[in-house]
Formats: structure tokens, sequence, C-alpha cells
């Protein structure tokens, strides 16, 4: 009986949701500029949805650059319609600046109507093969200096080795003001610093050509680096553990996806069932595999759960979180 | 070697490969031609086409396509005065004041030929260089960055007016465009310097409505107040004639032409010096060439050496900065971050692997970027000429296009409002400029050179403290800096001592 019942009510939904996305355009409004990760995630769905979709609408990339996504996430959250054809994917570090009360801010993160994830994005630390230590517990114990380079204050390349320094003792040169990671990642070649933290999809390759190895990772995880150890877990005080939780806590919802907060429940039902298929449909899984970017379907009910768990901590905790952590990049 | 790279030519010249390649020049000619639409998305958006292609064609199609925006982009430099890409906005100074005086046929012709001699000199000069690439690459580091940049912005001094007065014009412009470059979040401590609270300054100026601005909205004020065409009221048959005169100047200037394209590879070779340095050092070593007080003063004022320089530099730089992505596995610029993704999807690993194991491959890349550019070339000289009586147009009907043209070129960079309030508040500022006669080249030298002199220099000192002013390529490059600087000194005392 019941098997009946959802026969009908599928049968009742599928023709209105395939009336409602025949003939139109969905936009997905990506933070930053052509040519990085978030715009090559949101291309590659952009191009397997259509079919996933009820009435196959088309699906385009807009690209909305400008302060790190803030611009893009507060368009979506004030300008575009709650009609379910404005998807909007962001820097994962954006609660981060709520919780910290960037100015500018005009989005409430745990409000949006989430879609879910499209992949988490897993933070290594990574030095050069040629140095004498192994692993992790070897650097620490060395207490030799070691250089790592990062961009800026708000990326993981930053943010995880201050950390690793602050609370961890380990003896961390930090010099940032790099480009970009791979410019990093060229100083690591001429030997200029020693090693650099960022996303295991912009390192992998440097890792497969054996010029560093992973030592460190944060707590998402991706396959490939499940056995390294996790920095959080080495963390000598409660307080401690907590800021590095927090700090890792938004790349779990490593490509976050999200519409309008007050987006109809049919629409993002059916979007969510559309992301869910098109990341396992064989012809994406074939194409992400090949441009070496690992995309994973996280839930958006998950997504909330982190974002309000991020949103939720205590004064204290953010206080001494602000002192070391600032949102940029 | 010499197998490899005749290798690479056949790969390319395999009919497929060859009508990719056409296909992506046909593209990249009009998305170059188009101010806005930039050349990064372009490649963005035929990335997925490259799946069911081998990687020499997939190369042939993308690199084609990319290789000629430079060229065609400097075609609506010298016509309208509005840079189609970031890339191209040093061959306006004298490229349009050539159009202005009546030989924009003239200037497109030096702007082609010198361009395509450009590629020719800077595929040539990879060839020899690849054995070396790596060393030459890691020894400069950070330090090494930095004093480079130093070096560019000592070419403020050969890009002021002559004279005291002059100097410290060119010095104040040049210091304006790099307190420019600091508006943005400081990546040393994140705090957010000359934002006014705004988000969209928060990433800094972007460089392209800033260009646009500066250097367009000048000239249109200007053709608007003359009443006229762009070349005055000079009868269309003399416009269009005199692309073959600009090919000959190209001979004339040889050796600055193949200087320039040097200048070019070198700084492309150079991971993180982005496309606009190039230019606009090719431009400030064209003004060296000067010989007199007299001649300097025609620079700006429509030399053909000013379009010359540049237009060698930006195709011969293309070349160079496959080497970062190819060897490196480190994009020296948007559009070569979309072609490293190429490289994964077709199966290719980035790295020393692509100069010894894969170079016919990597040779073929760079065939690629001399036949795409002796094609474009040869195509654009067929109908050169009537592209060139696009001057002769009356200002009333040509004005509304060209604003179009400015103001899409400048909203697409970021699809934001605040492009065109850029553009507008840059385009006030560069019109003053011209009209107090203070150098404009000097401001964008200090603009696209200031965050990376400020980025290497921290890191220089963060990392070495004092001791990287001691490392022997630092030393080198600060004699040449102050060369630079002096050469306009030294070049007036032995004139002096010559009269």
């Amino acid at each position: 009986m019941r098997l009946v019942l959802a026969v009908i009510a599928a049968l009742a939904a599928a023709p209105a949701s395939a009336q409602y996305y025949a003939g139109k355009t969905v936009a997905i409004v990506v933070g930053y500029k052509t040519g990085g990760g978030y715009d090559a995630t949101a291309r590659v769905l952009a191009r397997h949805l259509p079919k996933h979709i009820p009435g196959k609408p088309t699906v385009i990339v807009q690209n909305m650059p400008g302060a790190n996504s803030i611009i893009a996430a507060n368009h979506v959250y004030t300008v575009a319609k709650p009609d379910g054809l404005t998807i909007g994917t962001f820097n994962r570090n954006l609660p981060i600046a709520q919780l910290t009360k960037v100015d500018g801010v005009k989005y409430d993160m745990a409000k949006f109507a989430w879609i879910g994830s499209a992949a988490s994005e897993c933070t290594v630390f990574a030095i050069r093969t040629d140095l004498p230590y192994k692993t992790f517990e070897d650097l620490r114990k060395s207490k030799q200096q070691i250089v790592i380079g990062a961009t800026g204050p708000g990326a993981s390349t930053y943010d995880f080795p201050l950390l690793l320094k602050e609370f961890l003792g380990v003896n961390i040169k930090l010099v940032s003001g790099y480009q970009s990671s791979a410019d990093i990642m060229l100083a690591v070649e001429r030997k200029e610093v020693d090693g650099r933290a960022g996303s295991f999809t912009s390192i992998r390759p440097f890792i497969d050509r054996n010029l560093v190895r992973p030592i460190l990772r944060a707590r998402a995880t991706e396959p490939g680096v499940e056995n390294l150890p996790i920095d959080e877990d080495l963390a000598p005080t409660p307080r401690a553990k907590a800021i590095m939780a927090l700090r890792s806590a938004p790349e779990i919802v490593g490509r976050p996806y999200v519409m309008h907060p007050n987006t109809p429940g049919e629409h993002l039902k059916t979007m969510r069932d559309a992301f869910a298929a098109a990341i396992k449909d064989p012809e994406l899984v074939a194409e992400s595999k090949k441009a070496k970017m690992d995309l994973e379907f996280l839930d958006g009910d998950f997504a909330i759960k982190v974002m309000k768990e991020v949103l939720s901590q205590p004064k204290d905790v953010v206080e001494e979180f602000s002192k070391y952590i600032k949102f940029g990049e | 070697m010499i197998e490899a790279l005749f290798e690479g030519l056949f790969l390319v010249l395999q009919w497929k490969p060859l009508a990719f390649m056409m296909l992506g020049i046909v593209l990249g000619f009009w998305v170059g031609l188009l101010p806005g639409l930039g050349g990064a998305t372009t490649l963005a958006l035929m990335l997925p086409f490259i799946y069911a292609m081998q990687p020499v064609e997939a190369f042939a199609f993308l690199l084609g396509m990319h290789a000629v925006v430079a060229t065609t982009g400097d075609i609506t430099s010298v016509l309208f005065g509005v840079p189609g890409e970031a890339a191209s906005a040093a061959t306006i100074l004298d490229g349009h004041a050539m159009a202005k005086k009546g030989e924009a046929g003239r200037a497109l012709g030096a702007a082609l030929a010198s361009s395509l001699v450009g590629a020719l000199v800077g595929a040539f000069a990879l060839a020899i260089a690849i054995p070396m690439v790596r060393p030459l690459v890691l020894t400069f580091g950070s330090p090494e960055l930095f004093m480079l940049a130093i070096v560019g912005i000592a070419f403020i001094a050969s890009l002021s007016a002559p004279g005291v007065r002059g100097m410290v014009r060119g010095f104040l412009s040049g210091g304006l465009g790099l307190l420019c470059a600091t508006v943005g979040q400081d990546p040393q401590a994140g705090i957010a310097r000359y934002t006014f609270d705004s988000l969209y300054l928060w990433g800094g100026l972007d460089i392209v409505p800033v260009l646009v601005g500066v250097f367009a909205i000048p000239e249109i004020i200007d053709l608007a107040i003359r009443r006229s065409s762009i070349a005055g009221t000079l009868p269309a048959g003399r416009v269009s004639k005199g692309a073959l005169e600009g090919v000959k100047d190209t001979f004339r200037h040889f050796w600055l032409t193949i200087r320039c394209s040097l200048i070019g590879t070198f700084i492309g070779i150079m991971p993180g010096m982005g496309g606009a340095v190039a230019q606009w050092m090719a431009y400030g070593h064209a003004t060296q060439s000067a010989r007199n007080a007299e001649e300097r003063k025609g620079f700006g004022a429509g030399d053909v050496r000013g379009v010359l320089g540049p237009g060698a530099a930006n195709n011969s730089k293309e070349g160079g900065s496959l080497i970062p992505t190819v060897a490196f596995g480190v994009p020296g610029s948007t559009a070569m971050a979309i072609l490293l993704g190429g490289f994964f999807l077709l199966g290719l690993v980035p790295g020393p692997d692509m100069l010894t194991q894969h170079l016919p491959v990597t040779f073929s890349m760079v065939w690629t970027i001399v036949i795409a550019n002796v094609v474009t070339v040869i195509a654009c000289f067929l109908f050169l000429d009537h592209l060139a009586r696009v001057t002769t147009v009356r200002g009333t009907v040509l004005i509304p296009v060209i604003l179009v043209l400015i103001f899409i070129g400048s909203y697409t960079s970021n699809n934001h409002y605040g492009d065109i309030l850029l553009t507008l508040v840059f385009g006030g500022i560069g019109y003053l400029m011209v009209v107090a006669g203070w150098p404009r080249a000097p401001f964008v030298l200090g603009l696209v050179l200031g965050k990376i002199a400020e980025n290497y220099l921290y890191i220089s000192v963060a990392r070495y403290d004092a001791a990287w002013l001691m490392r022997p390529v630092v030393l080198m490059l600060i004699a040449i800096a102050l060369a630079v600087i002096f050469w306009p000194l030294v070049q007036r005392r032995r004139r002096a001592a010559h009269a």
C-alpha cells in the first residue's frame, strides 16, 4: 500500500517539476573567476546536471568574483529570487567570515537552502622528501626550524601551519606573500621553503612526482591520505583542539552548493536528487577522474549540521579563534 | 634535441591537429578583437571539447586560440585606443597616436609584423633554452624576482620626459601606481588597505578596468572634442595605405624588435611576473633607443618603435610562459592555469618529464604558437587596409560604438558595477594626466609591479633577513637597475660632448 502511495506521489510530483524546469535556465553563481577549483567543479557539474533534472533545463556557470566570495553569497542570499533557478557555490570558509563578524557579510550560512557539497577538501601538510623527517613526530621531536611558505591569512596554506606552530610546538618559520599555491610549490622546488600546507588536490601532483611527502592532515579526509595523523588528535588542550576543529570544519563541506533561503521545498528536493545522481553519473566520474578532482556528494542536511556546529561556538572560543585566524582568500 | 624539434613540428603538421588549430585561431581571432570576452574565459569554455582529442590536437586547439588573442588584441588598441586585453595596453601609446596622425595602416602593419617576429624569436630562444631552463627558473628565487620588479620600476626613468621636471613627474606618476597597487587585503597580516569598507576593493584594483579607464576614456573625450574622425580630416585613401610600410619598419629597427622579443621571452619564463609586465618593460626599452631629445619627445606621439617593442614582447612572452607551466606545473597566468587543467585531462603530468621524455609534445606547443601567429598575421594583412579605414569614420558615429566596447570590456572583468566606476574614476585621472602633461606609462608600470615587488620583498626579508642582498644574481640586477636609471643621463652627457 505504501509503495503504491509512493508511486502515485512520485507520478504526481514528477510532471509538476518537469514542467517547472523544462525550457528554463539554471545559473550556478561561482564566487571566483575562471581558472580555479570552485569554477572547474561548477563547470563539470553544469555539463552533467541537465540529464538529471526533470525537464532538462540549460545549466550555465556565472562568475561573480570579489571579496573571497562574500559578494556572490550576498547576491544569492539577498538579490537572487527563491525560484530554484539560481545556485551559489562559494568559498568554503564563508561561515568563518560570519562567525568572526567580517564587515559586509549579509548572509546567514545556516539559513541557505542547502543542496549539499560536491566534495570535501582535505588539507594536508607536506614537506620536501629530501628532509630527514619521515613522519610528523620526527619533525616535532627534532625542534629544528622548518620554513613553510604560504599565500596569506585566511588560506589553509597559512592558518594550518600557524596553529601547528602555536599549539603543537613545531618550530615553524611562516613566510607568506606567495601569489598562489603553485608559486609556493615552485619555492619548495628551489629550496626557498621546506614545505607547505594546502588542499590535497593541489598538492597531489607534487606528491606523485616525489617532490614532497605528506605527513599530517586535517579532519576532513579523502582517499589516499586516510592514514595520516590528524592535527587535532595531537592537540595538548581541549581549547587547542576546539580551535583546530573549528578551522577545519568548513573543509568537510568543501564545495558548498546552496540556493536562496526561501526556495520551495520541491525545487530543493529536485536539486538535491539531481546533484546526488549527477555526481554518481559514470560519465561525470570518468571525467572528474581524468581531471584529478574527486567528487563526492554530501547531503544538504549534513552540511547544515556542520554550519550550525561552526556558528554555535561559545563566545570565548570564538574570541580565542579570532586571535589566530582571519577570514581571507 | 634537434630531432625533438622537428618531431614536434611534424606532430603539429598532421591534418587533424592542423585543422583543430585553424578552428582555434578563428575563435581566438574574434575573442581578441572584442574587448571583454577574455582569453581565459574562452579557454575555460572550450576545455570540455578536448576530452575526445589527442594531446597534440588539444594543445593545437587551445594554444592556437590563446596565441592569437594577444595578436588581435593589438588591433583594438591601435584603432580605438581601447585595450582589447590587459596585455595589449602598451601598444596604445604610440599605436593609437599613429592612428590619429593618419598612419593607422602603418601602425597595424608594424604591430602585426613585430608580433610575428616576436613569436618566432620567442620560439627559437625557447628551443635553445630548454636544456638550461630548469636551472634558470630555479635560480630566480624571491629575492631575484623582487629585484626583477625593481628593474622594471627603474624603467620609469626612461618612460619620463627628459629634464628634472619630467623625471619628477615620471616618478610621482610611478609612485601613484605603486600606491594604487597596495589597495586590497594585504597578504601578511590580512589587513584591508584603502578599501573604504567596500567589498569590491578587497581583492585590489583590477588591472583591466583601470587600464581601460586610463587609456580609452581620455581618447574618447579627445575624439568628442575634436568633432572629427580619429585620423582627423585625412582622406580615406591615404590612411589605408602603409601596412607594408609598417612591415618595413620592423626590419628597419630589426635589432630593437629582436631585443624586445627576448625581453618578452625572459619575463614570460619568470613565473609570477604576469603578461602586462613584459609589454611595458619592452616599451620602456624601446624609448631608450631614442637618439636625442627630439626623438624622445616623439614617443607617445606616434613613434613606430613604440609599437614595435610591445608588439614583439607581447607574443614572444607566450612561448616563455609555457615553460613554468610545462616544466614545473606552475601556471604563470589564468589562461595557463586552465591549460594546466587540460594537461591532467589528457593524462600528461607537467614536470621535468615534459622536457625530456615528452619533449616533442612540448615543442609541438611552441610550434603551434609560431604557426598560429604566421596564419593570423597573413590573414590580418588581407583586410588590414579595410580595418584602418575605420579611423576615417566620423567621430559622432564611432563614439557610441567605442563606448560600448569600453564599458563591456571593463564590466566583464568582475561582472560588478564597481568595474564601471573604476573605469570612470581612472578615466578622469587619466584625462587630467594627459591634459597636464603627466606621463601615464610610469603609472601603469607601478601598478602592475607594485604587488609583485611588495610580496617578494617581504618574502626575501622574512626568509633570508639581510643576506638576500648579497646573492650574486641580486647584485647583478641591482647593477642593471642602476644602469637603467642613469642611462638617460649618460646619453645626454654624451650628446652634449658631441655637440
